[in-house]
């Protein structure tokens, strides 16, 4: 027992409890989305090898390096094999200092999940470190920690979480483009008080109400890398369950933030300058983290270190950087020039060149094999007169005589490609037929986890193209989706953004952005009423995609009016103008006015029953034809469809003959229209007067 | 040469009316000397020997005439006048003065009392070649009573946002909260180049500037700017970050202008020295860069800087309010060390005179007065058993017997009745206060000056 060091006995008492609680961790084993597809569909992300070690282990070791006793790994999609790698590790003996406990579910769709069920399971009972399966790192938390748990005494839990980041320039490459983020903090007390993703944005803006907390000093980061560890408070498993619609730690984060004043809970920031940490969140960062591991950045988590202490996973370190495991055997004339790794009983044939690599255990290569920046998992056998460049090459895999796989090229599991043929960059070649892919798309939640067994027996067996892949190839090749959505694109590239930000193009714009700043005008953001006019534009398409009844199309356009709160009013003009210009939309503004009736008429018809249930009153005719009269006064070139527009209008009686005779009566507001007007005013009254003659005598008629 | 300084001493003191309305702001008495003299002393101190100082004819007059007023100095001062109804700003007298221009300046505010290091600034802008450096403080709180203030200041005033580069010295944004109702705006790629950005709210501008003379001549062609502060700065500052040729509209035509009479491109404002053809190649030549994390060139070529000195300890005051001249006749004492009463005051044995008081020249101060941390003007009379303590007291004011003033302002040649009690108030100039008054934090001012407020 340790004598009392004066004081009031309690407050030390609670400190040495806690300090006696096990420190924990929660690492979330799963990605919850698809940016290793189609590799992580035969092994999840958290296993796949970097430096020849999963990466899980990267995140276990530094967990126990920092502390940690007691571990919850949570995974999801192909949960066995994680369970499986993890007990034959060394986290599951029972010499572990760090007490390893695997929790599966399929159910999870996101890390919100994951801390909802930590919480329903009462796991945590102390501050908890969260981090994901990809994590490498080496970061000693403890710094961090203890300021955390010092602000969480002081401010009664007000601080309820503690990100850590590492100072890194703008630009550095293992900065992932994608993951940027800008940071406002309050530089006495290291509060977050801003926290936003730049990708995208040329502007950076921070509202007002965060500089008014009485400090006098805040700071502004863009040096920040996120290292997504994360040390918590109990309580973030709460908010999460008490926020059913956190999914990530950014909307997490977000919520907190913006909330400040209700909730109450603060989020701070540590900033290491000397340690390493980095996500592995796409294919890029894994190659700037497989460089930076080889280049001994991550020490003492280095490849000769075998942390994993497995039997036969040594490997030796000279100088260069070079590696070499067990029983590699090195041809004749074969240079390794810098930063290989080499695992064992590796074979390389002659005359070989190899730097800033990765190769795999149990690989063979044959002669005159160039590889730059390869990163090579097991079991590869590389023919003869190969060439590789920043690629990566998946357990299995064949290339065989005279490949080319320049950048960015990756071929997953067991592919075989050539011989002679040369990959353009970016090619991804699968076992997997991409189609099979899309199928599960249909699922909202992207993750790795979607059961491929099930769709397996669906996919057409289509055969290899011998164009793609070389005349002895299998695989598929998997096309970056170019008509998708911007998002989905990202989301299905492997390499990530390989942005380069182009320095002069950012000046150019600065000078209307300056002018902009002068005259303060308004950003071109998108005001509700644009915005809802994209989404009836997107509604009708939909709709006219999938055939969906016009019921369901009303149904939606009038949640959409509720969403951007627009006026009925506006509904109907905004769905005439967007009905209207939907063939210009479609087809391009080069239409002829033939061209352009001929596509507008049957949607009218079509969506005839939409229109319908908005265009009720007579005022309301009379809006939708200002609507129509607005839309041609801007396409004055197709002026003349303007007649049959309002003439198929009025037979299929969206349109009353009283209100187009009132409306064309009615004094027209400015010149131009007044100009329309006389135009086509002789053509159009004709026109009308037989129309509604022709009307009535059919009514007679009947 | 290598600079050259000018004073500005035309300013009205539109922020304390009620002192000024008699005397001029750089004539008003900070310790018993003029106001204007603690700019000059500054100047001098670091080794000026020329001053080019912008002020009116009334001030102008008043320093040659008045022997209270007599600045002692021993730079030569070529003061330059401005006529007072023309609403001039301070670049509009920089214009002004453009012949007389021959190097980069220092331009001084004639409310400055600060002991800062000038060479600090200087430093700066010599070290990096700056088109402007200037001089900030922390800002200080106002401790003592404001004459005629009810309650405290209200505090909701707006903030300057000062955004300063990790090294805490260069000067990258600038602006005030109530231009920014829209939010701070920082374009990204500043963030890149620059990723660590501080923003500091809580300082004082001591309106001290280092600038190019490249810059006076941009405001010879820029008759739109008018003040430096307000625009001129806060137009620099924008500028070290847009390599566009572009230039705003305000500016077209004289760069336009400029353009054709260098055929240089890039001449906006026309930074270019002579010698920068050696310091570009210097700098290629060495491995010296202002920044670090990326690998780009230093300044990351950027041509125009601003660069700030933050006084982090000392004294630094702007007198343009009251609460602000108050304090510095606490404090200005403290920088020069004469005698607290002046040799030829005439004072009674038998009176009570504070280590912290100062007693101007020809004073009378009779038995049993007790004077305590005040200033007591020139060829004032003080009789007996008048009390004063926390007061400032001008020039050729009469304080009839038993008086007690307490926390409050006299301005000069009025005359206090015998037995009144003031405190907390503003009296201004030549006023009678009736014997036996008690005044409480009142200003009280002669009636012609009430009519123009």
């Amino acid at each position: 027992p340790h004598p009392s060091t004066g004081g009031g006995g309690i407050a030390p008492l609670t400190e040495q409890e806690e300090e006696e609680q096990p420190l924990q961790a929660v690492l979330v084993a799963d990605s919850f989305n698809r940016r290793f597809f189609p590799i992580s569909k035969d092994q999840p992300r958290a296993l796949l090898p970097l430096g020849n070690v999963a990466m899980i282990d990267y995140t276990l070791e530094f967990l126990t390096s920092t502390g940690v006793q007691e571990t919850f790994v949570f995974c999801c999609w192909m949960s066995n094999k994680i369970k499986d790698h993890l007990l034959k590790s060394k986290w599951c003996r029972p010499t572990s200092p760090n007490v390893v406990h695997i929790i599966t579910s399929d159910l999870y769709r996101s890390l919100g999940d994951v801390l909802r069920d930590v919480d329903a399971k009462n796991l945590v009972r102390n501050d908890f470190i969260l981090v994901y399966g990809d994590v490498v790192s080496n970061i000693d938390v403890s710094q961090a920690l203890q300021e955390h748990r010092h602000r969480r005494k002081v401010d009664k839990n007000i601080s309820v979480m503690t990100m850590v980041f590492k100072e890194s320039s703008p630009g550095h490459k293992s900065r992932c483009e994608e993951d940027d983020v800008i940071v406002a903090m309050d530089s006495k007390s290291k509060r977050v008080l801003h926290y936003q993703k730049t990708q995208g944005l040329k502007k950076l803006q921070f509202p007002m109400n965060i500089f008014q907390h009485g400090s006098d000093e805040f700071e502004i980061r863009h040096d920040l890398l996120d290292c997504h560890i994360s040390i918590c408070s109990p309580q973030v498993a709460e908010l999460f369950t008490d926020n059913f619609d956190y999914q990530t730690r950014n909307d997490f984060v977000r919520g907190i933030l913006v909330n400040e004043e209700i909730l109450g809970n603060q989020i701070h920031l540590y900033v290491t300058q000397d340690g390493y940490g980095a996500r592995v969140s796409n294919l890029q960062m894994y190659d700037s983290v497989s460089s930076d591991m080889v280049r001994r950045w991550v020490y003492p988590l280095t490849p000769e270190a075998n942390f994993t202490d497995q039997q036969g996973q040594g490997c030796t370190h000279s100088r260069h950087n070079v590696y070499r495991g067990a029983e590699v055997s090195l041809g004749h004339g074969s240079q390794m020039e810098e930063n290989v790794l080499i695992g064992r009983d590796t074979s390389i044939g002659a005359n070989c060149h190899i730097s800033n690599s990765v190769i795999g255990n149990n690989c063979t290569i044959g002669d005159n094999v160039v590889l730059d920046r390869a990163h090579m998992w097991n079991n590869v056998h590389i023919s003869s007169n190969v060439e590789i460049h920043q690629s990566v090459v998946c357990d299995g895999a064949v290339v065989k005589e005279a490949v080319h796989l320049n950048k960015q090229c990756v071929l997953a599991y067991n592919v075989v490609i050539g011989p002679n043929l040369s990959l353009p960059d970016g090619t991804v070649v699968s076992m997997h037929h991409p189609e099979e892919e899309e199928e599960d798309d249909d699922d909202e939640f992207l993750s790795d986890d979607q059961e491929v067994g099930h769709s397996k027996d669906k996919t057409r067996q289509k055969a290899f193209n011998p164009a793609e892949v070389g005349p002895e190839g299998k695989g598929y090749i998997w096309k970056a989706s170019m008509n998708d959505t911007e998002d989905e694109e990202l989301a299905q590239c492997l390499w990530g953004l390989v942005l380069n930000p182009d320095p002069e193009s950012d000046s150019e714009s600065e000078a209307s952005e300056e002018s902009q700043d002068r005259s303060r005008s308004v950003s071109p953001e998108i005001d509700d009423v644009n915005a809802f006019q994209l989404e009836v534009l997107g509604t009708l398409q939909r709709g006219l995609e999938e055939n969906i009844v016009c019921d369901n199309l009303v149904l939606e356009i009038n949640s959409l009016k509720y969403a951007y709160n627009i006026t009925l009013k506006e509904v109907m003009q905004i769905l005439t103008r967007v009905v209207l210009e939907y063939p210009f939309q479609q087809q391009g503004t080069q239409l002829t006015t033939l061209q352009y009736t001929g596509s507008l008429l049957p949607l009218l018809k079509t969506w005839s029953p939409v229109f319908k249930n908005y265009i009720k009153r007579a005022q309301d005719h009379l809006d939708c034809l200002s609507a129509v009269e607005e839309l041609f006064l801007e396409q004055d070139t197709h002026q003349t469809a303007m007649v049959k527009v309002l003439m198929k209008m009025y037979q299929l009686e969206i349109l009353e003959e009283e209100a187009i005779l009132k409306w064309f009566s009615t004094g027209a507001t400015n010149d131009k229209s007044r100009q329309l007007r006389k135009n086509q005013g002789k053509q159009r009254m004709s026109l009308q007067r037989k129309e509604s003659e022709e009307d009535e005598s059919s009514e007679e008629g009947e | 040469m290598e600079l050259q300084a000018v004073l500005m001493a035309a300013g009205g003191g539109s922020r304390m009316m009620d002192l000024t309305y008699n005397t001029r702001k750089p004539l008003l008495p900070v310790g018993n000397k003029p106001l204007i003299w603690y700019p000059l002393n500054l100047l001098e101190r670091v080794g000026f020997e020329e001053v080019i100082v912008i002020t009116t004819k009334e001030v102008q007059k008043m320093i040659s005439t008045d022997p209270k007023m007599k600045l002692d100095v021993k730079m030569k001062l070529d003061i330059v006048c401005i006529q007072e109804d023309a609403d001039m700003g301070t670049a509009d007298a920089l214009r002004h003065i453009q012949q007389k221009i021959k190097t980069d300046i220092l331009v001084v505010s004639c409310d400055l009392i600060t002991d800062a290091a000038l060479h600090e600034v200087v430093d700066l802008f010599r070290a990096h070649n700056a088109t402007l450096s200037m001089l900030m403080s922390k800002a200080h709180e106002f401790t003592e009573t404001v004459p005629g203030q009810k309650g405290k200041k209200k505090t909701g005033e707006q903030r300057d946002f000062v955004g300063v580069d990790g090294t805490g010295k260069r000067l990258l944004f600038m602006a005030n909260e109530a231009d920014l109702d829209k939010g701070l705006v920082i374009r990204k790629s500043i963030m890149r180049k620059l990723p660590r950005m501080h923003i500091k709210t809580g300082l004082v501008d001591a309106h001290l500037y280092c600038l190019k003379k490249s810059v006076v001549d941009f405001l010879a062609d820029n008759k739109s700017v008018s003040s430096i502060r307000g625009e001129l700065v806060p137009y620099l500052v924008r500028k070290q970050f847009s390599k566009s040729m572009t230039s705003p509209n305000v500016n077209d035509e004289a760069d336009q202008k400029l353009k054709k009479k260098d055929g240089n491109a890039n001449l906006e404002i026309q930074i270019l020295s002579r010698d920068e053809v050696l310091l570009q190649l210097t700098r290629e030549r060495s491995c010296w860069n202002d920044h670090r994390g990326d690998m780009s060139e230093a300044y990351h070529g950027v041509r125009l800087r601003c660069y700030v000195h933050i006084m982090d300890e000392g004294m630094c005051y702007r007198v343009n309010t009251l609460a602000a001249y108050i304090e510095a006749n606490r404090l200005a004492p403290k920088l020069f060390d004469e005698p607290a009463v002046h040799p030829s005051a005439a004072i009674s044995v038998r009176c009570l005179i504070g280590a912290d008081s100062i007693i101007g020249a020809s004073c009378q101060i009779s038995d049993k007065a007790s004077i305590k941390r005040s200033m007591i003007g020139a060829s004032t009379t003080v009789r007996e058993k008048v009390k004063v303590t926390n007061s400032i007291i001008m020039h050729g004011v009469t304080i009839e017997e038993g008086c007690n003033i307490q926390g409050s302002v006299i301005c000069s040649n009025t005359v206090i009745g015998r037995g009144a009690d003031i405190k907390y108030c503003l009296v201004g100039s030549a006023q009678r206060i009736e014997p036996e008054a008690e005044r409480t934090n009142e200003v009280i001012v002669g009636t012609d000056q009430l009519m123009e407020i």
